[in-house]
């Protein structure tokens, strides 16, 4: 009961810090009371500045890793744009920890010049000064360059601000009901790759975030395993068997994909050689096999197997074929996901009826359950392993969220294109 | 456990239901089978018709869906199959009905049936569409067992993509977990 008020709470809060920043495109439902405090003073502009406002991205980066908490503007003593303009005591009084000051000067060439600073208030010292030229359509990609220096400064793990994600959306009136978009890792600036009449499943990306496995029903309504080039919007139909062709997932070399088969009737993990479009056949068994994910050693997989009754969470070594069980807790765990340290196992567990992340730690042997939703499905890690992205149910529709690997920290990201399903975080780019 | 048992029993109603209706002849039958056995041996007896079962009295539950006589007309205008909870068995229920689509298919080789399994959206993706590639092989299973040939038949499984009902409740769920015929040549 205490725990649901609190989080009742903490929605209110959310809801009311999503009108304080329009901008911000996801919110806060839950986080930590320790978050560090920030001070982003808005950039001073010369020239027609257009475009997105750079700080204001910029503090909505950081605010929604959950672990800063941003300085409103309202409440600033002082707003400096560069270091000899900074009066510390001006934000040590607010209790403020670091500062972001910064311009943007137009060129003559239509580039920007972005220049900013990040200062530590309490040792009054400046930490980091760097300055970007893009043109107007890279405005926000520099705010989230700008981010990914803070967020690595500061917490010494690289930022995955620049990242972007793939998911499914599915809008069932629609032309073309089934759609996978593409879009930045903060939801903005999305781009529609694909649309269908017909399914399309599990988007996985390529080790060098320039491709995209998926499968698609499209056509005949019958499952292919599709790899589209993103840059060129190639695409090129790689399994087609008798059967389920599902579940692909890159390896991280980038030469082949690990698949669901069940041509032999029954499904089976599969791993394909790319370049031959060669498969060869991991599992034997009469259970159902499969949701594999390729560990960062890239010689073995886990996987979803019906083996001992339930679906739970099996490892393949490749090298000799053997399996042995990883996940213990409960009768249901399946759609395993992998942190890139390849310390943490994140899957799907059902518990009382609900589907709930969990998060496994492979080295200590801890079991977590980091989400409280009903229907949580898909998770996929940040490159940088703070963070798995997920699906819910939220009022009846599907909804992206996003929880930290230790479950203290969740954003929910809000939805304008109908049931949005199945995301997929990228490597860095 | 309890729901489970529950199941089991409604399950058993239905068919011992479905037993006594076919044994039990319609209005119509009933004066020519007296006709039938006052006459001689010689007299000709009408054939008998499937006789569809009187359904009105047992409410449709989420519980009872899949075995539920109105689901099924036992003859191919009956185009899904419904399954239980976590479950690929072909219900009692809808056997007449697939005894009626075999014998379509046996007496028209040039009809092919796409089998379309389905799951409901509880669980993950993809074993989700593993799960509901089972039901729609059991029902491959069926029709093959009646003397259907296999080059007539094709399964592909959706898993929870394609749903039929939208809501997110039992009986939602219970019209989701299904295998539709669709016929994609020489549809009855």
């Amino acid at each position: 009961m205490k725990v649901k008020f609190f989080a009742a709470a903490l929605f209110i809060q959310a809801l009311l810090m999503q009108t304080a920043h329009a901008e911000l495109l996801i919110e806060l439902v839950g986080g930590r009371t320790d978050a560090v405090p920030i001070a982003v003073v808005p950039f001073q502009m010369t020239g027609s500045a257009t475009g997105d406002s750079i700080d204001k991205i910029v503090a909505a980066d950081l605010h929604r890793s959950g672990q800063f908490r941003p300085l409103p503007v309202e409440d600033m003593l002082s707003r400096p744009t560069r270091a000899s303009e900074v009066n510390y005591r001006d934000f040590r009084v607010l209790g403020t920890d670091y500062l972001v000051v910064g311009n943007v000067e137009q060129m003559v060439d239509g580039t920007y010049k972005v220049s900013y600073e990040l200062h530590d208030v309490p040792r009054g010292v400046k930490l980091l000064s760097e300055t970007y030229q893009p043109s107007p359509a890279q405005m926000r990609d520099v705010a989230h360059a700008i981010s990914d220096r803070i967020y690595e400064q500061l917490t010494g793990v690289p930022g995955a601000f620049s990242t972007r994600v793939v998911y499914v959306t599915h809008s069932r009136n629609a032309t073309w009901p089934y759609q996978l978009q593409y879009a930045d890792a903060d939801g903005a600036r999305v781009q529609t790759i694909l649309k269908s009449r017909e399914p399309i499943m599990s988007p996985s990306w390529s080790p060098d975030g320039k491709k995209i496995a998926y499968v698609s029903f499209e056509g005949d309504g019958l499952p292919g395993i599709y790899i589209h080039e993103l840059a060129t919007m190639q695409r090129k139909k790689v399994s087609s068997f008798s059967g389920i062709n599902g579940a692909p997932d890159w390896s991280p070399n980038g030469q082949r994909l690990a698949l669901t088969l069940s041509r032999d009737g029954n499904p089976e993990i599969y791993v394909m050689d790319i370049a031959s479009g060669k498969v060869e056949r991991k599992t034997t068994h009469y259970g159902i096999d499969t949701e594999p994910r390729w560990l960062p050693d890239g010689q073995s997989l886990v996987f979803t197997s019906s083996r001992g009754g339930g679906p739970q969470v099996y490892k393949l070594d490749l090298r000799d074929n053997s399996v042995r069980r990883v996940s213990f807790e409960g009768d249901y765990n399946a759609r395993p996901a992998v942190t890139p340290d390849g310390r943490f196992l994140t899957y799907v567990h059902r518990r009382g009826g609900k589907f709930h992340i969990a998060v496994q730690d492979l080295k200590r042997g801890t079991f977590d359950i980091v989400t409280q939703t009903d229907m949580d499905e898909s998770p996929s890690v940040a490159p940088n392993g703070s963070m798995i992205i997920y699906a819910t149910q939220y009022g009846g529709a599907g909804v992206l969220e996003a929880v930290s690997i230790d479950g203290r920290i969740k954003v929910h990201l809000p939805s304008k294109e109908g049931e949005v399903r199945e995301p997929a975080w990228s490597p860095f780019l | 456990m309890r729901a489970f048992s529950l199941d089991r029993i409604m399950a058993l109603l239905l068919v011992a239901l479905l037993a006594a209706c076919s044994s039990q002849p319609t209005e119509d039958t009933t004066a020519e089978d007296t006709t039938a056995a006052t006459s001689t041996e010689s007299e000709a007896v009408a054939p008998s018709v499937p006789v569809k079962p009187q359904t009105s009295s047992i409410p449709l539950t989420a519980d009872n869906f899949a075995n539920h006589p109105s689901n099924y007309d036992g003859t191919t205008d009956t185009k899904v199959i419904f399954f239980t909870f976590d479950n690929s068995a072909v219900p009692a229920a809808a056997f007449e009905t697939l005894r009626a689509h075999a014998n379509y298919l046996k007496g028209n080789s040039s009809a092919k049936v796409r089998l379309e399994g389905h799951a409901d959206e509880r669980g993950t993706r993809e074993y989700n569409v593993a799960l509901s590639e089972r039901r729609a092989q059991s029902v491959e299973k069926f029709l093959r067992v009646q003397g259907v040939s296999a080059s007539q038949i094709e399964v592909v499984s959706y898993g929870e993509e394609k749903p039929s009902a939208y809501g997110h409740d039992e009986m939602s769920w219970a019209k989701n977990r299904r295998v539709a015929l669709n016929y994609t040549a020489g549809r009855p």
